[in-house]
């Protein structure tokens, strides 16, 4: 049985966190987590290795469209047996699936294709099953400004710099 | 199949335009017998308005029937088909109403019997032009339950025109519709192009280039559709109120109100006459709809990004994400209930009156469901944090609606939900073929 919380100075300041309302993974204000697992194939350590560079090169192109992603990250191990991919991101996942796979299917099945074992493409019916077998929700989740959206964080940027011309341009 | 569809076998409420002026009623019904209610069926189907001839109707009044997921199985569908059913349609819309934001005044528990009940199982759903052919097509329902006790009508909402031939917030409504692959005639300007005929009818390929499916034999779904039904009640009052409230004058109310949706009440879209109404233009077909965004006003300083027509079919505006609209684009059907709150009454006079809306669409989800919560009910898509949808959205945690204005924005402060929803569900409206097969009854 879980050990309740005893409250403290400490505890004031707790995130409430929760299921994402309709998809999978962790929900804490606007952030959401997505974690998964699966199996490298054969060559898939050396084929993921090769493109890397390139994948890595496009993926603020592809995640700056997407806009909502904070952080992604990709580890193959176990001795290159199995392969994790770790996402944080705003808002609802699943609504966004049908626009994923028409959109960011090309950079995705050069990270994932002939690299997990049963990925084929984001456009094969069969990548649903794939990722809800690969889930694996938090167990720990924390998220800094949680209702802060990297749209925000943007738009607070393009603000920052503006207030920052004018007082040099006053100064 | 696409080219040229076929429009006998798909029921009047999909491509028919309403009638103006117009009477109206849904006829709500209880299935306690599964062999009445497919009696019931065989009568109706002869009677069933479709959508032949939609253009140019013999007949401008029509009776429709649609179904809930629960009524299908009280009918006697397998429940291995109803299990094939997408989890929008299978689950009731009260279910999800903290993902579609209809929470505090909208929450299920204060909606209108029988939404949000399983009580409702099919529907009649007529139109027509005058009271006259609104009693002849009532009548066609009456005839047809004479008899079956097993089917049990359990309550009727009466729609109607309000006197100024207007919605009740006093906009002029259903300009805007997407324009359907195979459906005949030509598309209008601003309707941009064609529509794959998956996106609204089961059978046909959709935009992803998918043949949109549903459960069981083609028989039963084929140029069948989902009507994503709302019940919406309006606070006329404290919409003008607010308007009163925010404004300088009486003709800065008007210019709020047109801000607040993106067209001037008469219609006339604020892309093409940002400053003045201009009423000519909103009545011309050719004209009212011929308008775009990402290249004519990225910013939203004619047409607001925040506005509820530009969030509820954002055209070309969000061009540099990933969200294609093509992908969430629905048909929307509405009609109001409730008389009009007469010209300048500001208090509220208690009296029921909104909106029936039914959104038509293949994929629910994908569709209506995702407009609700990531258009109306976030603003993050278009950089605006937690600002709603200043008209439909519901505005219990945040109470402000800004949009760009000369030298400086202008923020609106103290919105509150002008709209409560008072029932919705989400409910199947199968082609003539797979009325015949449920009638049938040999699944």
């Amino acid at each position: 049985m879980a050990a309740r919380v005893v409250q403290n100075e400490r505890t004031t300041t707790a995130q409430h966190v929760a299921r994402q309302p309709d998809g999978p993974g962790l929900r804490i204000g606007k952030r959401g987590e997505l974690t998964g697992i699966g199996k490298v194939t054969a060559d898939g350590a050396r084929l993921f290795r090769e493109r890397l560079p390139q994948v890595l090169a496009e993926a603020a192109y592809w995640e700056n469209r997407i806009g909502t992603v904070h952080d992604f990250r990709i580890f193959l191990f176990d001795n290159d047996t199995r392969i994790l991919f770790s996402i944080v991101y705003d808002g609802d996942f699943k609504p966004y699936v049908a626009d994923l796979i028409r959109e960011v299917s090309p950079w995705l099945d050069q990270i994932f294709g002939g690299v997990w074992e049963g990925y084929k493409s984001m456009k094969d019916p069969g990548i649903f099953d794939l990722v809800q077998n690969a889930k694996v929700e938090a167990e720990f989740f924390y998220a800094a400004f949680p209702d802060v959206t990297r749209r925000d964080i943007e738009k607070m940027q393009r603000l920052n710099n503006a207030v920052s011309a004018m007082l040099d341009a006053a100064s | 199949m696409t080219q040229g569809l076929n429009l006998a076998d798909i029921q009047a409420t999909v491509l028919r335009n309403r009638p103006m002026p117009y009477w109206g009623a849904y006829v709500f019904m209880k299935i306690t017998d599964p062999a009445q209610a497919r009696e019931l069926l065989s009568r109706l189907i002869p009677k069933i308005t479709t959508s032949a001839d939609w253009q140019e109707p013999n007949d401008q009044s029509w009776i429709n029937i649609v179904f809930t997921h629960v009524g299908l199985a009280h009918l006697g569908v397998p429940a291995d088909i109803l299990d094939q059913f997408p989890e929008e349609f299978r689950v009731p819309m009260a279910k999800r109403n903290v993902y579609l934001g209809d929470v505090r005044d909208s929450d299920p528990s204060r909606w209108d019997y029988p939404f949000g009940t399983s009580d409702l199982h099919t529907a009649l759903t007529v139109l027509a032009p005058d009271r006259q052919s609104l009693e002849k097509k009532l009548e066609i329902g009456r005839i047809a339950l004479h008899g079956l006790t097993g089917v049990q009508v359990i309550g009727q909402l009466d729609v109607g025109v309000p006197s100024n031939f207007r919605e009740h917030f006093g906009f002029i409504d259903g300009i805007s519709r997407p324009f359907i692959e195979g459906q005949g005639g030509m598309p209008l300007p601003g309707q941009g192009e064609p529509f794959k005929a998956g996106e609204f009818f089961l059978g046909h390929a959709n935009e992803l280039g998918i043949n949109a499916k549903g459960p069981g034999p083609q028989a039963f779904w084929m140029n069948g559709t989902y009507l994503s039904v709302r019940k919406l009640h309006q606070n006329v009052a404290s919409f003008r109120q607010f308007l009163r409230d925010s404004a300088t004058n009486s003709s800065d109310e008007e210019f709020l109100a047109a801000k607040m949706v993106g067209r001037w009440r008469s219609g006339c879209p604020l892309a093409l006459s940002p400053d003045i109404d201009n009423p000519e233009l909103a009545k011309d077909p050719r004209r009212n709809n011929a308008f775009a965004y990402y290249e004519d006003d990225p910013r939203g300083v004619k047409t607001p990004t925040s506005c509820h027509i530009r969030r509820v079919n954002p055209r070309d505006a969000l061009r540099n994400s990933i969200v294609n609209p093509r992908l969430h684009r629905i048909y929307r059907r509405g009609v109001a209930y409730g008389p009009m709150l007469p010209d300048g009454v500001l208090v509220d006079d208690g009296v029921e009156r909104g909106s029936v809306i039914s959104f038509v669409n293949a994929s629910p989800g994908r569709q209506f469901e995702f407009i609700q919560s990531q258009w109306v009910n976030d603003g993050d898509f278009i950089s605006a944090g937690s600002d709603k949808d200043p008209i439909a959205g519901n505005h219990t945690d945040n109470h402000q609606y800004t949009f760009p204005a000369k030298r400086m924005r202008r923020r609106l402060a103290g919105l509150s939900s002008f709209v409560v929803t008072k029932g919705g569900e989400h409910v199947f409206l199968p082609g003539i073929g797979g009325l015949q097969w449920l009638a049938a009854g040999s699944w």
